[in-house]
């Protein structure tokens, strides 16, 4: 059985560092990690893509039938990584908006997250995150990565524990930075454990109250 | 990144490593005990250059980026006449600029281990062509390995290293995107200590030197060398009969297809045995024949031209095997991009007769997300040059400008609102094709290519140009790096990658030295200034050249960040005219609008301040962040 994970956003969100600490810990937890990084022709500001699979696996490309958890650090990369499946276990879906200037060159607004999630989100089981003013809490708005991470632990979305994720980020940041790493996750973890009690009372897929 | 750090330090207790693909050739390459390696860059094969110029000081190992991938190989090949290990790697057109050198090399032969990698890119995530570099081996003569994922990559290079090193002969390290892209675990072995000396090269002047007299005995020696190697391949470890011969249906595959089989048989318990090759050029030819003997049908699975299948057929048809033979000649696998494991499912359910994995179309369709193509980045130069350009050609009342564009960054003028390239093909294209444009037409022809490609490839268009009194414009674009594949030096900076002093060639003197007489620059973030002498180039016959010199911003943001001194812009309501100048026609990621009213993202705004000048906001309303 493989653990199928996509990691959505936009070319300096952090994304490749993110699928590294997952992966790394689902190394250290024993488990067999394979991750793709598609660098495309952006340097910055391009939409990118980060697939990582955990589990017996040959290749990085996850099949279209088989996307367990998508982790969106932006809402219209998450919706684009959810249509870009048959189908998706579970979507987290931080509520930062990066604007594409393919909108405002044509004088347009960034689409609004009901009408995205009216449109894109049928059919998947969608936490939106307000990852951007917790990663801001955590001490800098590009802690938004990680935030994410630890929702999707607090969630029991990996399959590994905090204990392997903090280890790590230790090995990951520089002293100066790991401050605001560890607070970053702890602040995710803590939000999941609210956002757990928002799913069951609604149980219904259009939960942005947390 | 950590690991880059650790790239040494790790030791085989610490094993395994999670490395990328490029990462573990670097390392195999090391492990190997390489003492030269040279590249030009180009994704996907950027990576191996990244590992490799954080390390090479600290190894003892001589490293440099070349002006291009033909003086790399040349460079690679004299250090390996000279006794050293050498590793030389491109992106797969990178070896077609080598080409020349590279068949030549496999005729004299080599001393210490010389192995070309080169990183195709099936599906074309970055790149012009999606070229199948596997043709080369068979052009050349020279023989192929290919990995399918980092652990390989890296025990394979050290293989290529023993086979070269074995028959004096180059090999061939071929790669795809997705391999050399993957990021797995490797157990990575001892680093060897290696002699860092220079070396004596001894002349053998009836091999190194290619006259006819010389090569017409070596290429019958090369030929009989491959007839070794060829015996080499069918014993080789680097192809494999996988599982227990139980099936009527075999596969045979190589590199990433053989990861897209493994995990759709997988996922779908279909029952087949897989003849998997990493030794690619010469094929094992006895192995592939008991293989198709041992069963009724054989499926090939690999991606882009059906390379191997061409091959294998004509081995089933040497050898008087019947077996069925499934592939991309007879339609039931992709002639185009990379292969996944979805659609190698729909091929084998079409060849197994599995109706219920058919698919009847791709399941989604009708998305109209806002798409977001790569742009140019916030505060990046080239965004100034493009639009002044444009403004200029229009003031100018030019009709019918030719734009011709090139390989880096701003090939990315291409998009709106620049829309500034009709021709983008090759290295150094830009002047090249500028040529032929200003002898069979009448329109104004503008030229944009990068410093670093210039120095590449576009110094002889432009003799060329000169030297026939040709009419062009030619802008080089000198943000001071090799941008687009991760910030590499280049022959003008006056520091290598490792901070040591190189000698920098000024871009004006070059062109001067060419016989340009009508050379200006020009400072991308001076939009007033820039307008003022694009307008006067665009008047001028004969060649004009207009060097637009601005540091990278991915640079320069490093620096400032790290001195915390930027300054970011805001929009002041009060003075904004709504005019949409500044998001419709200058297009900085930065600028968005929200509630009808332009704003600026902080977190985005790298504080360039080129949109507040006049010519792109009238209304002065842009202004620096309080």
């Amino acid at each position: 059985m493989t653990y199928n994970i996509r990691l959505a956003g936009v070319g300096g969100q952090g994304i490749i560092t993110a699928g590294n600490i997952i992966s790394e810990a689902a190394m250290r937890s024993g488990q067999k990690v394979i991750m793709s990084e598609i660098h495309g022709l952006s340097q910055r500001g391009g939409s990118v893509t980060v697939d990582v699979r955990i589990g017996d696996c040959y290749g990085p490309i996850i099949s279209q039938s088989s996307c367990d958890l998508v982790i969106g650090l932006e809402l219209i990369e998450t919706f684009r990584a959810i249509e870009s499946f048959e189908n998706v276990g579970t979507a987290l879906m931080s509520t930062e908006k990066i604007n594409p200037i393919s909108l405002s060159m044509h004088k347009k607004e960034y689409p609004c997250l009901e009408d995205l999630m009216e449109k894109y989100g049928m059919g998947t089981r969608i936490y939106p995150v307000e990852a951007g003013e917790i990663a801001m809490e955590a001490g800098s708005s590009k802690a938004v990565n990680i935030v994410m991470i630890g929702v999707a632990l607090g969630l029991n979305l990996f399959p590994m524990t905090a204990d392997e994720v903090v280890y790590v980020l230790k090995d990951t940041f520089p002293e100066k930075k790991l401050g605001i790493n560890m607070k970053a996750l702890e602040l995710g973890i803590a939000l999941s454990g609210r956002m757990k009690t928002n799913i069951r009372e609604n149980s219904t897929i259009q939960n942005r109250s947390s | 990144m950590a690991d880059l750090v650790q790239f040494i330090d790790s030791k085989i207790e610490k094993n395994p490593v999670f490395l990328l693909g490029n990462e573990a050739i670097a390392r195999g390459a090391v492990e190997a005990g390489i003492e030269f390696a040279s590249s030009y860059p180009g994704t996907p094969s950027s990576e191996v250059g990244e590992t490799l110029s954080h390390v090479a000081d600290k190894l003892g190992i001589k490293f440099l980026y070349s002006v291009n991938e033909k003086v790399a190989l040349e460079s690679a090949f004299a250090a390996s006449i000279s006794g050293m290990r050498s590793l030389v790697f491109m992106k797969h057109v990178g070896l077609n600029v080598a080409s020349d050198p590279f068949v030549s090399i496999v005729y004299t032969g080599t001393r210490g281990g010389l192995v070309i990698m080169t990183a195709d890119d099936p599906s074309m995530f970055s790149s012009q062509n999606e070229q199948d570099n596997r043709h080369y081996a068979d052009l050349a003569h020279i023989p192929m390995i290919e990995p399918s994922n980092p652990q390989e990559a890296k025990d394979f290079v050290k293989a290529a290293f023993e086979l070269s090193e074995k028959y004096h002969i180059p090999v061939l390290f071929r790669t795809t995107t997705r391999v050399s892209h993957m990021r797995g675990p490797v157990n990575v072995g001892e680093i060897p200590k290696i002699k860092g000396t220079r070396r004596v090269f001894e002349r053998d002047p009836e091999r190194f030197v290619s006259l006819p007299v010389n090569a017409i005995g070596l290429k019958k020696m090369l030929m009989e060398k491959l007839g070794e190697i060829a015996v080499e391949s069918d014993m080789s470890f680097m192809n494999k009969a996988q599982s227990n011969m139980v099936s009527e249906i075999g596969a045979i595959t190589s590199g990433s297809g053989y990861n897209s089989l493994m995990d759709a048989v997988a996922s779908h318990s279909i029952e087949i045995d897989v003849l998997k090759i990493g030794f690619t050029n010469p094929l094992p030819r006895g192995m592939i024949a008991e293989f198709l003997r041992k069963h009724d049908k054989v499926v090939i699975v690999e991606e882009l031209d059906p390379y191997m299948e061409e091959k294998i057929r004509a081995i089933a048809q040497i050898n008087g095997i019947r077996t069925r033979i499934y592939g991309k000649l007879d339609g039931y696998f992709p002639l185009v991009y990379e292969l996944n494991p979805d659609a190698v499912l729909q091929s084998l359910a079409r060849i197994l007769n599995m109706p219920g994995y058919i698919q009847g179309k791709s399941p989604k369709t009708g998305v109209d997300l806002p798409p977001r193509p790569p742009v140019l980045c916030p505060g990046c130069p080239h965004r100034g040059t493009y639009y002044v350009v444009k403004r200029s050609v229009r003031m100018s009342n030019i009709k019918n400008p030719i734009y011709a564009s090139d390989i880096g960054c701003y090939s990315l003028g291409t998009y709106d609102p620049f829309d500034e390239a009709d021709t983008l093909i090759s290295m150094g294209s830009s002047i090249g094709v500028a040529n032929g444009f200003s002898m069979v037409t009448d329109q104004k022809v503008i030229a944009f290519i990068g410093d670093s490609t210039f120095y590449h490839s576009g110094i002889p268009p432009l003799i060329n140009a000169v030297h026939n009194n040709l009419n062009m414009l030619v802008i080089i674009m000198d943000n001071g790096t090799t941008a687009m594949t991760g910030q590499q030096p280049n022959p003008g900076n006056e520091l290598d990658y490792n901070g040591k002093p190189v000698t920098g060639i000024p871009i004006e003197d070059v062109v001067r030295g060419i016989g340009v007489s009508n050379v200006s620059l020009l400072d991308p973030y001076n939009l007033k200034e820039s307008f003022a002498t694009i307008n006067r180039s665009l008047h001028q016959t004969g060649v004009s050249v207009i060097i637009s010199r601005r540091e990278c911003a991915i640079i320069r943001d490093r620096k400032l960040r790290k001195n915390g001194e930027i300054e970011i812009y805001t929009v002041n309501q009060d003075k904004c005219g709504k005019c949409m100048n500044c998001v419709e026609n200058f297009s900085c990621p930065a600028l968005f609008i929200e509630k009808g009213e332009i704003q600026i993202n902080p977190s985005i705004c790298d504080g360039c301040g080129v949109c507040a000048e006049p010519l792109v906001c009238p209304f002065n309303a842009i202004e620096v962040k309080k």
